[in-house]
């Protein structure tokens, strides 16, 4: 269908139900687990969108054009979501934001593909779901191998010459230690140890012995906030100041008061930054909206992320592109949006690139402090 | 030789945990034939009513640091050892008459209903206990600089396993155990009240039990509710290999496991040092089914 056929159509349509155009003339969907057990994330992923739609049509709408936001439940599960994607391209979405979780995500991907539709996933972080090559795939999250990258690159610039790796056996840990020895042994710096600890044991002073023995001077625990806490305070207690760092699992307030506040001093971990972090003046806007509208902060990233794919797809529809193949196309091209979450770009296969994740580290008070790049 | 002697002091520490919780499990299975799965988490309710009784009860202020902790490390045991027999008045008496098995799975249903209480009463998220409450010194032995509360772990331990062995050796009341252990019909012809030695030892073993959950949230810090699941089935593993209804064979299991653990942890790797210790209990138990100290013929679980 050419330009001028299309016109026409729309010219025809526009006759015969006039108030329909003009009441909304980009047609948004939002994919999100409003019940079930990540309802919390979904809600909040809908207040984000919500209010960032809200805010382009209050000043206009873009380009004149208003933005119709469909909101479909998907409840965090994968059957739930392939019946929500149907509903989204019944209702003839240009593009889809979401989901949370990537095994719900999956479920919804070869059915908005089918359909021509643009979706980006947010709180989806299995690698396979953008080596599908589905052409209108995009994710506004990280990677699970990106956060590998992230450390190794953290250690490297560190000045870090023998790191000695710790997980915990789970797969999420597992992958990570396993993704940062590959890529530490190909930069040069040497793995003096590397090895599993049980979860949910009190007592580590056996494997930190072992550990001081192997002399690293870093000592990289891939695992959760209780165990990073514990093997902080035994390792502060045997007199033993080697620097240590974690991943985004220790990410949570529960790890200074379990390592108590000496023994946190000092220890960093990578993670996606949150908005109150970051001051690009769009994420303290968003934020000042957000606090404004609903008194409390977003809860979780991987809820605001879902606020970067909206960003996304309002600055795909200001450069005039508003059929998914165009969106598509142009949004692998750009490199360098304004998001929430810092600046905001695709490859080829659809994922975000840039260094999302940040290094914070625990200062005397046991505050989790983002560090400058 | 220094990480050597290092290990070792690591798992005589963590050994003597064990062995503490050890005593329970092998008391009560040696009088009642019976395996107490609850005594885990009578442990676990130690560690949280004396971190209560530290900060909420106000001793921590009005008392000197060392008393307090000697005075709340006795009303732990006290309380604990109050719960274990009211554990056996509810849980056990009634099922004393019933098979065996009954009794095993009324003991899984209060381990449940402990674990769970005590997330109800304190939340799920882990508790702390008071860094101000913890002394901190470091001793000086043959050279080497050890942590002063790894030694006083050690050393609490070590006396509370020589009283309980003084107890039961040289008292009347401790015969009396004794005797209702190789025979209860037997003991009741001699006059002895069973049902009283059975409350005496289900005051003793929750009493050490949640005595060991106080050092541990005392020496570690960290508490929460599921902690006495890991614990239980070490001290069991350490029953079962010191022979399980030994006493002095409960003290050497838990120490040998710990030992074992650690060592395993330094000479092997260390996600195998379960598997280590366990192929250690297999090989023990092949050349002594009864364990390292056991006489009597173990009876089918």
């Amino acid at each position: 269908m050419n330009k001028w056929a299309r016109s026409l159509a729309v010219a025809a349509m526009a006759l015969l139900l006039p108030a329909y155009v003009q009441s909304a003339d980009i047609k948004l969907g939002l994919m999100c687990p409003l019940t079930g057990k990540w309802a919390s994330e979904g809600q909040d992923m809908k207040n984000i969108v919500e209010l960032l739609v809200e805010k382009a049509n209050a000043s206009g709408g873009i380009n004149g054009n208003k933005i119709e936001l469909v909101v479909e439940d998907d409840a965090g599960d994968p059957r739930t979501a392939a019946l929500a994607a149907q509903k989204l391209a019944s209702a003839e979405v240009v593009a889809v934001i979401g989901t949370y979780g990537s095994a719900v995500t999956e479920a919804s991907q070869n059915i908005l593909d089918e359909s021509g539709i643009v979706q980006i996933g947010t709180g989806s972080t299995s690698v396979r779901l953008t080596e599908k090559g589905l052409p209108l795939f995009f994710r506004t999250c990280p990677r699970d191998d990106a956060q590998g990258k992230a450390a190794a690159d953290v250690i490297r610039k560190g000045g870090f010459k023998r790191v000695a790796l710790l997980h915990d056996n789970s797969s999420y840990s597992k992958g990570l230690a396993e993704e940062s020895r590959e890529l530490l042994e190909k930069a040069g710096v040497q793995i003096v140890y590397y090895d599993a600890l049980t979860p949910g044991e009190q007592d580590y002073t056996a494997i930190l012995t072992k550990l001081k023995s192997a002399s690293p001077d870093l000592l990289f625990f891939t695992g959760y906030y209780p165990e990073t806490g514990m093997l902080l305070r035994q390792k502060k207690e045997m007199g033993w100041n080697v620097p240590m760092m974690g991943g985004d699992a220790a990410n949570h307030q529960d790890l200074v008061k379990i390592a108590g506040k000496d023994a946190a001093a000092g220890y960093f971990f990578i993670s996606p930054p949150l908005p109150q972090d970051i001051d690009t003046p769009e994420a303290q806007q968003f934020l000042k909206d957000f606090k404004a509208k609903f008194q409390a902060l977003p809860v979780s990233v991987w809820a605001v992320v879902a606020g970067d794919a909206c960003k996304a797809l309002e600055a795909a529809f200001a450069a005039g592109k508003v059929e998914s193949e165009d969106i598509a196309e142009w949004l692998k091209q750009q490199k360098n949006l304004p998001g929430l979450t810092g600046s905001l770009g695709f490859d080829a296969k659809g994922d975000r690139v840039g260094e999302f994740y940040r290094t914070y580290k625990v200062d005397g008070n046991g505050t989790f402090v983002l560090q400058p790049r | 030789m220094e990480q050597f002697f290092q290990q070792l002091l690591n798992g005589l520490a963590v050994g003597g945990i064990y062995a503490l919780v050890a005593l329970g499990y092998t008391m009560v299975y040696g009088v009642l034939k019976l395996i107490n799965f609850a005594h885990g988490d009578l442990f676990t309710i130690g560690a949280y009513l004396g971190l209560t009784l530290l900060v909420s009860g106000g001793l921590a202020g009005s008392l000197p640091p060392v008393l307090a902790v000697l005075l709340v490390f006795f009303m732990v045991g006290l309380l604990v050892a109050l719960i274990g027999c009211a554990l056996e008045r509810v849980a056990y008496r009634p099922l004393r008459k019933a098979g065996r098995l009954s009794a095993v799975v009324s003991a899984l249903g209060a381990s449940i209903f402990f674990q769970n209480a005590v997330m109800l009463v304190y939340g799920a998220r882990p508790y702390v206990y008071p860094n101000s409450l913890r002394p901190d010194f470091t001793i000086e032995l043959f050279g080497y600089a050890l942590p002063g509360m790894r030694v006083m772990v050690i050393a609490a331990t070590v006396a509370l396993m020589l009283a309980l062995w003084a107890f039961i050796q040289k008292t009347r009341m401790g015969a009396a155990v004794r005797a209702v252990a190789i025979d209860q019909g037997a003991a009741r012809l001699m006059g002895i009240n069973v049902n009283r030695i059975i409350s005496l030892v289900f005051l003793i073993g929750p009493g050490l039990g949640g005595m060991a959950g106080l050092l541990v949230g005392m020496y570690y810090g960290k508490i929460d509710f599921t902690m006495g699941w890991t614990y239980g089935l070490k001290a069991f593993t350490a029953a079962i290999l010191g022979g399980i209804g030994n006493i002095p064979g409960a003290m050497l299991g838990g120490l040998l496991l710990g030992v074992v653990e650690a060592l395993a942890a330094s000479y092997v790797a260390f996600a195998w040092k379960d598997a280590v210790a366990f192929c250690v209990l297999i090989l023990i138990l092949i050349i002594r089914p009864t364990g390292i100290l056991g006489e009597r013929t173990a009876d089918k679980l």
